[in-house]
């Protein structure tokens, strides 16, 4: 059994060393000629513009995770659709309640108003940004 | 069984799947200030599926979805013993001021989803089952614990509990994946069968997953050391989820933990008899034993030096956990019986005290011992009351928790001289526990009055108080159904 | 049957929760909340009695038990059990308990702690009924105490004075002397038979499961629990001083029910009774029907006279069950039961006539309950004293009245018992002695009372008679003494197939190894003497009465001239034999040194050395704990690993506060720590 894991312990040494190698020979090998544009963060072809560390809109990240569950979704949809037919119409059932689940948090997120991207019209502000509409000084950090 | 099947076992789940995706409809389509009214829609849910689990009674243990939950008298009992937890929860928060002033519609969803969490963790038989449910009850209970967002100590109960609660499920992973690779299964039965097919060489690997699962599960019952989130969960989560916690999850984990020590390590033992026979290449049952004296006794000793009432039981849930993990390594069924009938009576005693509290909170704004000075003159039935809860939790008769630690402490003396040790430090426990329970007595009728209560609603959650006290004195004196109960619970389902 | 009972047990306590709870918010104090409950029960009660009274059968029993406590080997089972003498008994209870009820409501009005005072009696009731119903010897060991309890709480019920609250404390120390040996029976018996049910005990008995000098003790440890409950000698020392409490409260404890539950365990356990147990109660229990007699006699207190006559009656009751003719107890439980708390009502009635006349003449020094400040109330009170006079001729047994029957068929009994064994003549001799002295001393009551000139005329004239809430319970219960309310469907007072006779039957002595006699064989002796035995009783109630006629209505004897010629006897009478001051030289003071001794041994030695030295150990431990966990946390991690850490990754520092990193820490610490351990 120990030896099982020696022969990991040996594996991962070896490939450190291997690593370690190829990498020394590439620098040994490879003709070293920076230049500025060489050096620069690839995006997309555009200049960049400052650090990528900074501050992002919270509202992005809601939008991201909304966006990665239904993106989810279609996961476990095309796999259905494969053989939805040879499933039957419990698999069709059963697909619905799922999307009927997923719908129901689509509703919620709309109803919150996480799918508002423009808020500055707080007159028209929904759901949990229906307070700071009508008080300004109650809660800032929404 | 086969997924299809599965389902007609599966009932309760469903009705509180449904109650759940219920409540996020209908919670659209209220405002703020009647979003209180989900509480009486989560409210019908989880009393629906109280109803079906009594009246469907005790099945046949059976294995669903191919073998990764199953269904059998335990699981059950413990399902009753949550739902009986949430259900009061809820009533309770109706009248919790922290949460009034702000919206509640997400607060009674979650709690009913950490409620099917839990109750997939008291039926799981399989690792990712295990892992799944823990995920599903902790990030809820993380919500939960910081759902008074205007409240910094709220926030950072939340934070602590996340990042705690990470790092504890991830050493926990860690420990199931080693398990899996030792066996290459994820289910209970099959990995049992594996180990024993197992060379002696396979020792350590096997005890450092134990090891790592344990930690990960001590840290949902809170066994010192993996205990230190609590103390600052309990104390800046709102007061009827701090009752939650200490009762709820609680109890799961201890179901969790017997069912997988009992399937995984328990050797060929069978529930049904009396010993359950052990996996003795690795010492397990030690560990658990020396886990349990020092985690009651680390509860107890810190406990002692609290001013805050609500941090004082915090710490004396720790304690209390340590009593229900010093049945476990005898691994006789008696230790089971004497752990759920504990865990009946805790949730009795336990959620009275922090109900008391809460009255006193939501009265005064604080927790502190001073506000329970003179309490027993300005309202005596109120700190009689408390004055029960702090004897039944100390386990003095008549009330409940004597009758509870009495089984406790009978399966450990049952179990042989070489457990004696445990049975006395458990003793000494119980003596040190007196001197702060009987403090906060002290304090409600022997000092000078400093409470600032003028007057007692009698309503809502002092009945509540009341309904929860009855039981744990006649349970004291006349406990015969929940044993006979606790009894017939007593299969597990083993393949 | 068994759903009625539990109606009969728990509208008391009921009542009682409501009361001690929210009775001072009730209008009225809630006492129409008591009154309804026992009001129920003594409904049910009497449903329950028309019930028996139409199956007229005298072997009837129901039984219903629960299972209290199950420890695999260790079982106890409690329930009820319901025969003839429980729903006759539990109608006494009810009947009293209602009639106390509503006399209190006028005797207590204005008390300051008026709802308390319902809520005590409705825990009484509840109490009693349990003992009443109990099916077996713990639970009604536990009622025994809880009338104890309510007892003791009655009987201090004024506990703002002095000789009340010593009173009450008195009564429940003096019990608890007899409940050590009742515990010790009772135990006896349950380590023999591992059970506490009644029919197991009995089975256990006649199977000769105990049996021999053990059945006698744990027999006569039953029996020592019935001499502190029936205040028999030498315990008897409590019964008159408990009448410190409210008069009702005398009449339904102290007279009619709670002092009868000693009589009540001695029927229900007769078979099991050895013969030498036996004869030690008929000894007893005659004595103390003497002894208390003689007491009353000198006694000037109106209570008093009556609390002692009640010993006396007790003691009959007892002495029945000694002799065998425990039936005839029991029946003399019932109708001493009515008589007697009728007489308590009156004696009550006169007092708080006193009280408010003392009350209008702004007199706070007069003794109210002392007969001499009394005298020719019969005119001012013409109610109380005819309701009075019955009950008197009933505890005298004259005929035609119940006290007549029941005990004349005592008397007999002890005729019989000394038929066969003549060497203890002394017991029907106790019995015939009291039987006479008994109409002498209640006369004397009634004469000094109600008869001849007042002594008093200023207190007299502002005399009146009761209000109805307290004249009716007394008209009621004396009406009860009437012999064809037992008799019947026989309407002859000297009839000895009545209902009452036919129901309750004594049942043939389980014992084995001894010589017994059989129930039929004793009822042929007990026929035998029954014309003697009637003949010799009403000759000397007669004689009693016609000497009490003479030496206090019409005075042709006088009774000063009398008590000084008769010298020490009558001041042992007077003072009450000395018993109490004789249990202070020789059991109190000895025993408050003892304690004396004991307290500083325990307080100076053990708890200042040892109990101390134990406390300061465990702070000591916890505040070390306290500095491993808040310090060693705080302090050593936070320098020591923390700047570690800290180095090592700056990015996840970010994401955490300070504290949380430690507690991370040291749980990884501490798993590693728990695998180095498994590993070695």
């Amino acid at each position: 059994m120990y030896l099982e894991f020696g022969t990991v312990l040996a594996f991962t040494i070896l490939g450190i060393i291997l690593l370690m190698v190829a990498l020394w020979l590439q620098k040994l090998l490879a003709p070293s000629n920076p230049s500025k544009l060489k050096q620069s963060t690839y995006e997309c072809g555009e200049e960049p513009e400052g650090s990528a560390w900074v501050q992002f809109n919270i509202r992005f990240y809601i939008i991201a995770l909304v966006f990665l569950i239904f993106d989810v979704e279609v996961v476990f949809l095309f796999p259905w659709a494969v053989v939805f037919r040879e499933l039957g119409w419990l698999a069709m059932v059963e697909m619905g309640i799922f999307l009927v689940i997923l719908l129901v948090g689509l509703a919620y997120v709309w109803r919150k108003g996480d799918l508002d991207w423009v808020k500055l019209n707080m007159k028209n502000a929904r759901g949990r940004y229906r307070r700071f509409a009508e008080d300004p000084n109650s809660n800032k950090n929404f | 069984m086969t997924n299809l099947t599965s389902l007609n076992y599966l009932q309760p789940e469903l009705i509180l799947t449904a109650t759940i995706l219920l409540m996020i409809v209908v919670d659209l389509f209220y405002s703020a200030k009647k979003s209180r009214r989900i509480g009486l829609w989560a409210l019908a849910g989880l009393v629906l599926a109280f109803i079906y689990i009594t009246v469907s009674g005790f099945n046949i243990p059976t294995a669903l979805f191919l073998g990764s939950i199953s269904s059998d008298p335990f699981g059950i009992f413990f399902k009753v013993l949550i739902l009986l937890a949430t259900i009061m929860t809820i009533l309770v928060s109706f009248s919790e001021r922290d949460l009034s002033n702000q919206r509640v519609g997400e607060y009674y969803i979650l709690l009913v989803i950490v409620t099917l969490g839990l109750f997939f963790m008291v039926s799981a038989t399989d690792l990712i089952m295990v892992y799944l449910s823990i995920e599903v009850v902790s990030i809820m209970s993380f919500v939960l614990a910081g759902y008074l967002r205007g409240n910094r100590r709220s926030s950072e109960a939340s934070l602590k509990y996340v990042i705690y609660g990470a790092f504890s499920s991830g050493i926990m992973l860690f420990g199931l994946s080693i398990l899996f690779g030792l066996t290459g299964s994820t289910n209970f039965f099959d990995i049992r069968t594996g180990l024993m097919e197992l060379q002696n060489g396979a020792d350590l690997a096997l005890m450092l997953s134990t090891v790592l699962i344990f930690a990960g599960l001590g840290y949902k019952i809170s066994a010192v050391p993996f205990h230190y989130w609590t103390p600052d969960v309990y104390e800046g989560a709102p007061t009827s989820i701090t009752a939650f916690l200490s009762v709820a999850p609680k109890a799961a984990g201890m179901a969790l933990i017997i069912r997988f020590f009992n399937s995984i390590l328990g050797g060929e033992g069978v529930f049904t008899e009396l010993e359950w026979g052990t996996f003795s290449a690795i010492p397990w049952t030690q560990l658990l034993a020396v886990l349990a004296a020092v985690t009651m006794t680390v509860g107890n000793l810190i406990a002692l030096r609290q001013t805050s009432v609500k941090r004082m039981l915090a710490y004396s849930s720790i304690a209390h956990a340590g009593y229900m993990m010093m049945a476990l390594p005898v691994l006789s069924q008696q230790g089971v019986y004497g752990i759920m009938i504990y865990a009946v009576f805790y949730l009795l005693m336990n959620l009275g005290a922090f109900y008391v509290v809460m009255i006193i909170a939501n009265a005064t704004g604080q927790e502190d011992y001073d506000q329970f000075r003179g309490l027993g003159h300005k309202a005596p039935l109120l700190a009689i009351l408390m004055t029960l809860f702090m004897f039944s939790l100390t386990g003095i008769p008549p009330t409940a928790g004597f009758i509870g630690k009495f089984y406790l402490f009978a399966a450990v003396i049952k179990a042989g001289p070489s457990f004696y040790w445990l049975a006395i430090i458990g003793a000494l426990n119980s003596v040190i526990s007196l001197y702060y329970y009987m403090y906060v007595v002290k304090t409600m009728f022997f000092t000078q009055e400093k409470t600032s209560i003028t007057q007692i609603e009698f309503k809502g959650i002092s009945i509540l108080v009341i309904v929860l006290a009855i039981p744990t004195l006649i349970f004291g004196i006349y406990w015969t159904p929940i044993a006979d109960i606790v009894h017939k619970s007593l299969a597990i389902f083993i393949r | 049957m068994i759903i009625a009972s539990l109606f009969i047990l728990f509208l008391p306590l009921l009542a009682f929760l409501i009361q001690i709870f929210w009775g001072r918010r009730l209008p009225r104090q809630g006492d129409f909340v008591a009154i309804a409950a026992v009001g129920g029960t003594l409904v049910i009660a009497l449903g329950m009695l028309l019930a028996i009274l139409l199956k007229f059968d005298p072997g009837f029993q129901r039984e219903a038990a629960f299972e209290w406590v199950n420890l695999g080997a260790f079982q106890i089972k409690l329930g009820f059990l319901i025969d003839n003498i429980t729903v006759i008994m539990l109608v006494v209870v009810a009947l009293i308990s209602t009639m106390s009820h509503i006399y209190s409501t006028r005797y207590m009005g204005g008390d300051p702690l008026y709802s308390r005072y319902f809520a005590y009696l409705g825990l009484f009731t509840f109490s009693m009924n349990g003992i009443v119903l109990a099916n077996n010897l713990l639970s009604l060991y536990i009622f025994w105490e809880l009338v104890g309890v309510s007892s003791y709480l009655l009987i201090g019920f004024w506990f703002q004075k002095d000789s009340a609250a010593d009173a009450g404390k008195k009564a429940f120390l003096t019990n608890r002397v007899g409940d050590l040996g009742f515990f010790i029976g009772i135990m006896l018996f349950f380590t023999a038979m591992g059970s506490f049910n009644y029919q197991d005990i009995f089975n256990g008995v006649a199977n000769g499961q105990l049996s021999g000098i053990m059945l006698t003790l744990a027999g006569l440890g039953l029996f020592c629990g019935a001499v502190g409950k029936s205040a028999q000698v030498p315990l008897h020392i409590w019964l008159p001083d408990a009448m410190e409490g409210p008069t009702p409260v005398s009449a339904l404890i102290h007279a009619a029910t709670m002092v009868a539950a000693g009589v009540y365990m001695l029927v229900r356990l007769f078979p099991i009774m050895t013969p030498d147990v036996l004869i030690i109660i008929a000894y007893v229990g005659g004595f103390t029907a003497l002894f208390a007699a003689t007491i009353a006699i000198t006694q000037n207190d109106i209570k008093r006279v009556l609390a002692y006559s009640t010993l006396s009656q007790l003691g009959y009751m007892v002495m029945a069950v000694g002799t065998g003719a425990y039936t005839a107890g029991f029946f003399h439980l019932v109708t001493h039961a009515m008589f007697k708390a009728s007489l308590f009502y009156g004696a009550g009635s006169v007092i708080y006539a006193m009280h408010n006349a003392l009350h209008k003449l702004n007199d706070h020094e007069t003794d109210a309950q002392d007969m001499r400040n009394m005298g020719g109330f019969k005119s001012r009170m013409p109610i109380t004293y005819w309701t009075m006079v019955v009950a008197t001729l009933a505890i005298s047994g004259v005929p035609f009245l119940s006290g007549f029957i029941s005990k004349d068929a005592i008397l007999a009994g002890t005729l019989a018992f000394a038929g066969h064994s003549p060497q203890h003549f002394l017991v029907p001799f106790f019995g015939f002695t009291a039987a006479m002295i008994t109409p002498f001393y209640m006369l004397r009551l009634i004469y000094l009372t109600f008869h001849n000139e007042p002594r008093q005329t200023h207190i007299y004239i502002k005399i009146v008679e009761s209000p109805r809430a307290m004249t009716v319970p007394m008209i009621v219960l004396s009406s009860l003494t009437f012999f064809a309310f037992y008799t019947l469907p026989q309407f002859n007072p000297f009839a000895g197939n009545g209902w009452f006779t036919s129901l309750v039957t004594a049942q043939d002595s389980l014992v084995t190894g001894f010589a017994v006699v059989s129930a039929h064989e004793f009822a042929e002796q007990v026929h035998h003497n029954h014309t003697l035995a009637m003949i010799l009783s009403v000759s000397l109630a007669g004689l009693g009465i016609l000497f009490s006629w003479l030496f206090y209505l019409k005075r042709k004897l006088s009774a000063d001239a009398w008590a000084q010629r008769s010298g020490f006897i009558y001041r042992w009478s007077f003072h009450k034999y000395y018993i109490d001051e004789i249990y202070d030289r020789f059991i109190y003071q000895p025993f408050l040194r003892l304690t004396d001794k004991v307290g500083y041994t325990d307080w100076d030695l053990y708890d200042q050395k040892f109990i101390d030295g134990f406390g300061r150990v465990s702070e000591k431990l916890a505040r070390l704990s306290g500095t491993i966990d808040w310090e060693g946390l705080d302090k050593m991690i936070v320098n020591g690993i923390g700047r570690f850490f800290q180095r090592s990754g700056q990015s996840l520092r970010q994401a955490q506060t300070g504290r949380l990193q430690n507690y991370l820490l040291f749980a990884l610490l501490a798993i590693i720590v728990i695998l180095i351990i498994q590993v070695l």
